[in-house]
């Protein structure tokens, strides 16, 4: 479906100098990349370990090469045999997806070494953008926010003096610290020498250094990120924001766009600075800016990611725009698909991430089989997945198994259509996070948009799997009965004469 | 006679009342008519309970059953009917064939936690791992290494889930 909406211009498709595309990825994404290239018109190459030889990207590929590692991460790491598995099936171009070798500097530049072109950007900006102190400097040099700090010192008194020009609240740390020793928020100026001289001593009687530095607090912080699209000649466009606040061990399980009760005003500032990073940068590909926002409407600059983003769906649905077509084309040239004046929003785009975990296990990865899969289905619904009956969930890989992907006319319509989607998707033989998402788009506090990356943990006991109501229990009860041959044969297939005399049997 | 299932760890009782003519089950003390039962297979599902609908998927994995039902999932067992289980088939581990003891991994009063292997038997020149069937503490180990038992006996019993606090 993920091609139904697009409304990218019918640009120069048929000139598209690829005859073929190595996707070097798996699972979902690779998928994903696959359905453009059919659209396209372009042949695909799959790439795959033993372990998964007979898995959906592999058969939805025109070829596939296997590729060998001593594990199957391992494999699908290694980009020399990847490259010469592009070189050997005749592609002109790798795909990278997410994860793997997608934002990896050498990658990117042994495949133009090989004379093949990497949907990407090059390999100097890769480089520059993966190493946060490089990136923010240069973010900070573009007039991108960044979050002020002081720099280590062991001189109290101008450690203060600097620290307060910064504002409050401020985050005291040892400069040689770890594990909160030698932390403390600090909210106004008064307590700041203070505070700063207590750092200082635990500082040195922790770590032998009593050098402390000062960075901006951010209180209930939201992580905002912008999609953007630039060509390489400086020319860059936003497709607006994404909101991924939602977040589990550090990483995101729900995703919208556009993001809550944004400002009209804030928004329209955070899409300019990435506009302007993106721009300086000479940045070419799909990528996204990452932002951190306070609640007071400060905004700082987290990470720019150079690559295909797991959440890029949400922006596909609200804008209409195929972001692996638009790739594909700025990689050949071709620019950008539109300018940002005719780039459109409709509605609002919630992804649930549906992962192999235990909610209630503190979110550890689970195993098992995939013993039934029901999907719904409806125009508004895309469900990413690469998942086949029986497939084996294993810990080779990321425990994410699908993406449900959710468009309404607004916010609130997109939250009941996700919880509704949520409670008839059945992903039998593996424990998930399926109700547990569904009980994070119910929350209350969800649908008043009062997100930060805190969520998980504030609303920790609200967000438990309540108790089946009797009559649930009972349905369950009976349908699991059924579903037990013993069961099965004692109720319907014992003869007549029998049945009224009914219980053993041997 | 009643079906004693284990739901989600919880264990229930069902008892077929009557079979025309529709299906009439007893769970604890309530009475339910199924005028629809369904089919046995796996997928989408849908039974008639007092009139009513009810709409589920259901898969079958080894012995037991996974549902989805009501935007919930539930994990099902039936309980052999000889067996004497009271708590949920969840305090104890039984042996799933005749053999021997190989290793005991644990000892009496170790914190155990659900699929952790308690002891590894032989049974038929295969080696297998028991493991616990829910988080717990040890309360004893019946069959010592070397030992042999019989099918369905009990090797490892864990503490009541009423003791442990």
């Amino acid at each position: 479906m993920s091609s139904s909406h697009a409304t990218n211009p019918p640009a120069a498709a048929t000139s598209i100098p690829f005859k073929r595309i190595l996707v070097a990825n798996r699972g979902e994404i690779a998928c994903r990349v696959f359905r453009t290239l059919n659209a396209l018109g372009i042949a695909s190459v799959a790439i795959h370990h033993r372990v998964e030889a007979r898995a959906k990207h592999v058969r939805m590929a025109d070829q596939a090469v296997e590729i060998s590692g001593e594990t199957p991460v391992a494999a699908h790491l290694d980009g020399r045999q990847i490259i010469e598995a592009a070189l050997a099936t005749g592609a002109d171009a790798i795909h990278p997806g997410y994860g793997f070798l997608s934002e990896n500097a050498g990658f990117a530049k042994a495949v133009v070494a090989a004379g093949l072109t990497f949907i990407g950007p090059d390999a100097a900006t890769i480089a520059l953008m993966g190493d946060k102190i490089s990136a923010r400097n240069f973010a900070a040099a573009r007039g991108v926010p960044v979050a002020p700090s002081v720099m280590p010192t062991q001189d109290i008194d101008a450690f203060a003096r600097d620290a307060a020009a910064i504002g409050f609240p401020l985050l005291i740390k040892a400069a040689a610290g770890g594990g909160g020793k030698g932390m403390s928020i600090v909210r106004s100026a008064s307590e700041l020498t203070q505070a700063a001289r207590l750092a200082a001593s635990e500082a040195q009687r922790y770590f032998g250094d009593g050098r402390v530095y000062a960075e901006t607090y951010v209180e209930r912080p939201r992580h905002i990120e912008v999609q953007v699209l630039g060509d390489g000649q400086g020319n860059a466009i936003h497709l607006f924001e994404r909101e991924c606040s939602v977040q589990r061990r550090f990483q995101k399980i729900i995703e919208e766009a556009p993001a809550a009760n944004l400002a009209p005003e804030l928004r329209e500032a955070i899409c300019a600075a990435a506009v302007r990073l993106v721009a300086a940068a000479k940045y070419r590909n799909a990528g996204t800016v990452e932002f951190i926002l306070g609640a007071d409407g400060r905004f700082f600059f987290l990470e720019m990611n150079t690559r295909l983003q797991v959440e890029h769906p949400v922006t596909e649905m609200i804008t209409g725009l195929d972001l692996v077509r638009a790739q594909i084309e700025i990689a050949a040239g071709h620019g950008l698909p539109m300018a940002q004046g005719a780039v459109a929003q409709h509605g609002h785009a919630i992804e649930c991430r549906i992962c192999a975990e235990d909610p209630a296990r503190e979110f550890l990865p689970e195993t098992g089989a995939v013993r039934y899969l029901g999907v719904p289905e409806a125009e508004y619904l895309r469900f990413e997945n690469a998942l086949d009956p029986g497939q084996k969930i294993t810990t080779d890989f990321d425990p994410m198994l699908a993406k449900l992907v959710v468009h309404g006319p607004n916010r609130d319509a997109a939250i009941a259509r996700s919880i509704a989607a949520l409670k008839e998707l059945a992903l039998l033989g593996v424990t998930t996070n399926i109700d547990y998402l569904a009980r994070v788009l119910g929350h209350p506090a969800f649908r008043a948009g009062d997100l930060h990356t805190g969520f998980v943990a504030e609303h920790r006991e609200a967000l438990v799997i309540d108790q089946p109501t009797p009559d649930v229990l009972h349905q369950a009860l009976i349908a699991a009965a059924l579903g037990f041959r013993e069961f099965h044969d004692l109720a319907f297939s014992v003869p007549e004469p029998h049945a009224s005399i009914g219980q053993w049997r041997n | 006679m009643a079906f004693k299932l284990v739901l989600d760890g919880t264990l229930h009782e069902i008892d077929i009342v009557r079979r025309r003519p529709h299906l009439v089950v007893r769970i604890d003390g309530c009475e339910h008519e199924v005028s629809v039962t369904g089919s046995y297979d796996d997928g989408r599902q849908a039974i008639e309970i007092a009139g009513s609908a009810v709409h589920f998927a259901r898969a079958h994995a080894a012995d037991r059953l996974l549902l989805r039902l009501d935007g919930r999932s539930f994990e099902a067992k039936l309980l052999d009917p000889r067996s004497e289980e009271t708590g949920g088939g969840q305090d104890s581990v039984r042996a799933p064939m005749p053999g021997a003891v190989v290793t005991v991994h644990k000892a009496v009063g170790d914190q155990v936690s659900r699929g952790e292997p308690l002891i590894t038997i032989e049974s038929m020149k295969l080696q297998t791992a028991l493991p616990a069937p829910r988080d717990g503490v040890i309360a004893a180990i019946l069959r010592s290494e070397g030992e042999v038992f019989d099918k369905d006996e009990i090797i490892v019993r864990l503490e009541d889930m009423a003791q442990e606090s």
